[in-house]
């Protein structure tokens, strides 16, 4: 038999009974001034302990009773064992420091392995053509900024094209994609992939290259991105970043959300620049399978930074779109394994 | 508990009934155990685990706010939460997907969620309203769908009209709205807010952004300028010329915004009254913003290690600074629409009952 002090609420009114709670013979009795109440013991509930804020006792009927005494709930109660890890992880400061650790580990593999990992898996299985409106409009895009029809012959242009195909046919590479030149405009010498597989290049970037072989390491490169959904995976990477900062700042929405926006942003950085090394490594494979030297790719980045106006200079990796120059440079001259 | 800084007059006291302040019991130690706990939780079982930490985090706040000796009760479904929290994600991954890939779906999609607001807001406000107790009697949020959505619109249209002059009559509308619709067990509450304070309010916050804001912004700079002049070995510093306006901006920006949380709380809760209860709420402006800032600092110091202790801490100096004021005669009864607080399956039923963390 036991007894707890606690206060009892009819569920009718709001007038407080305090009352004493009493177990006994698989019955709960509640008794008080002008309350006298027995249940079946099996038929009360009560909720979990939570630190040291009130337990209740819901009862058959509406009613509740609410005590500070944890303790003795605890004592006449059988704890689940959902109940018993909780108070162990909650309890103990040792746990909590072990928590703390395994959550930041966690967090950091979910968002320097899981958001790839799974971005890359959901991107796979989307088909190219989910992004042909998106890449019909990244072509006008372009186009209103200045990127006008390319100034090369037809014929240098055929030309490309046919070597680029007999590469990549080479290698049995069957990714779809189209190739576009277009004058550089605000752009210079610059390459990329755009949505639904168009590889623009531009005219510039043909200008400055000392070899075609310079030209189709480029082309390669791009052509990597399209092979690995780089632009899918971009926004699922968006996406996924913004599930798992939601969950994680839930709790301070309204002044820190800049705090929150700030991680976001370098996190986008960092998933950029392993696209980046993951489509220079396609490129490298490609012209291995060609017996191209993929030495071309590192010397043509070389020329690209030398003429690029001073912009990326001085700009730290960590808050740049791209790897290290020097780094990428480095993995197309590392020699084959 | 600590002596408030502001107290109620006496007189005003000894006419109007009982001052009950809030009590708050938790602490920013217990919370952080908790916290972190429910976020291991949730992280192993890929998100799965946030709505019963939503739950424990809820009921833990709830159980450490006291009024007249007597704690809130919080008694939403987990599995309910779960399911809203589910829909939101899908609806969070297919928007952000839909709108880079067809930006005309971003248009289609906000012409069905702008008409499902109202509809959305009245269903979180009744889920948590009716989850949360006290003294064995649920709250109760009892607008309709039709009844939401004819006032959103109507107060959308004036806003458009007036070119958004009409913001500070529509935050005093749409709080006195959400409050007069709440109910305590069957005592509905009543709140009317003046519109006219709440211009004042905004003009006052709009001036409080350029008075802190811009002199701050040009104070920093300065001062980072005349660092790098009088040293050569400062001049690596030189990029955050760039940032030290946007800092300037953001903590004039802060102080703002805490101002006017902090008029239009204590407004919001002058102006609401129920049965036998009226309410004070007396923030000050200084201190929130303080609290706001340090907060921040804080936060991001420490890589959000502080946020319980943030959250905590908020939450005392906002409860610290309420009270209600009671009549002892009247007697709140349960609204008999809804279940008991005892009933067998707390959980109220069809799909739809769901959180959906608004």
């Amino acid at each position: 038999m036991s007894a707890t002090q606690a206060v009892y609420f009819d569920g009718r009114t709001s007038r407080r009974h305090p009352v004493t709670v009493l177990l006994a013979g698989g019955k709960v009795k509640i008794v008080g001034c002008d309350v006298d109440l027995e249940y079946d013991a099996r038929r009360v509930r009560r909720s979990l302990r939570i630190a040291n804020t009130p337990r209740w006792l819901y009862l058959p009927g509406g009613g509740a009773c609410v005590t500070d005494d944890n303790d003795a709930v605890d004592r006449i109660t059988v704890k689940s064992g959902y109940e018993r890890v909780l108070q162990a992880w909650e309890s103990r400061p040792l746990y909590a420091a072990l928590a703390v650790l395994l959550t930041v580990g966690l967090m950091f593999l979910a968002v320097d392995r899981g958001v790839p990992a799974v971005a890359s898996v959901i991107a796979e299985r989307i088909p190219l053509q989910a992004e042909a409106a998106l890449g019909r409009q990244a072509l006008e895009g372009i186009g209103r900024f200045g990127m006008g029809r390319s100034q090369l012959s037809p014929g240098r242009q055929a030309a490309l094209e046919k070597r680029f195909a007999a590469m990549v046919a080479h290698a049995g590479e069957t990714t779809p994609y189209r190739l576009e030149f277009r004058t550089g405009g605000p752009f210079g010498a610059n390459a990329f992939a755009l949505p639904s597989g168009v590889i623009v290049m531009t005219d510039d970037l043909v200008a400055l290259a000392g070899d075609d072989r310079e030209i189709l390491a480029v082309l390669a490169h791009e052509l990597g991105h399209v092979r690995h959904r780089h632009v899918m995976r971009r926004l699922l990477e968006g996406s996924l970043t913004g599930l798992v900062l939601a969950a994680v700042t839930g709790d301070i929405a309204s002044a820190s959300s800049l705090a929150a926006a700030a991680p976001a942003t370098l996190l986008q950085l960092k998933y950029s620049r392993a696209n980046e090394t993951e489509a220079d490594r396609f490129a490298i494979a490609l012209m291995r399978a060609n017996d191209v030297d993929p030495r071309y790719l590192g010397t043509l980045l070389a020329r690209l930074e030398a003429q690029g106006p001073r912009k990326n200079r001085g700009i730290p990796t960590f808050l740049s779109t791209h790897p290290d120059t020097d780094e990428r440079a480095a993995l197309a001259n590392r020699p084959d394994h | 508990m600590n002596a408030p800084e502001t107290t109620i007059s006496d007189e005003r006291v000894a006419s109007a009934g009982r001052v009950v302040r809030a009590e708050f019991t938790g602490s920013a130690g217990e919370y952080f155990r908790i916290w972190i706990v429910n976020l291991f939780f949730t992280l192993v079982t890929l998100g799965v685990y946030s709505a019963w930490a939503k739950v424990r985090k809820k009921r833990y706040f709830y159980g450490s706010t006291r009024f007249d000796g007597d704690s809130f009760d919080y008694f939403a479904s987990p599995k309910a939460i779960l399911k809203g929290r589910l829909v939101a994600a899908a609806i969070f991954v297919a928007y952000a997907l839909g709108t880079e890939l067809y930006p005309v779906a971003g248009l289609a999609f906000w012409a069905v969620a702008i008409p499902a607001l109202p509809w959305l807001v009245v269903r979180a406000l009744g889920f948590n309203a009716q989850n949360s107790a006290y003294r064995g009697l649920r709250f109760d949020f009892a607008a309709t769908t039709w009844e939401a959505a004819r006032r959103f619109a109507g107060m959308v249209a004036l806003m458009i009209a007036t070119l958004g002059l009409a913001w500070p009559w529509f935050v005093a509308r749409y709080k006195a709205f959400m409050l007069s619709r709440h109910a305590f067990g069957a005592s509905r509450f009543e709140c009317q807010l003046p519109a006219r304070a709440f211009y004042g309010i905004y003009l006052k916050a709009g001036l409080v952004v350029l008075a802190v804001g811009a002199p701050l912004a040009f104070a920093l700079t300065f001062a980072l300028s005349l660092a790098i002049a009088r040293s050569e070995s400062l001049q690596a510093l030189a990029p955050l010329a760039l940032l030290l306006p946007v800092a300037g901006g953001y903590i004039g920006y802060a102080v703002a915004y805490a101002y006017v949380q902090a008029r239009t709380t204590n407004l919001q809760w002058a102006g609401t009254r129920g049965p036998g209860v009226r309410f004070e709420s007396t923030l000050r402006a200084r201190r929130l913003s303080t609290l706001y800032i340090q907060n921040f600092l804080a936060v991001a110091a420490t890589a959000g290690l502080l946020i319980p202790w943030a959250v905590v801490r908020t939450l005392r100096y906002r409860l610290e600074h309420f009270a209600m004021i009671v009549d002892d005669a009247v007697v709140h009864e349960a609204n008999p629409a809804l279940a008991p607080v005892g009933a067998a399956g707390q959980e109220l039923g069809d799909f739809f009952n769901m959180d959906l963390g608004l």
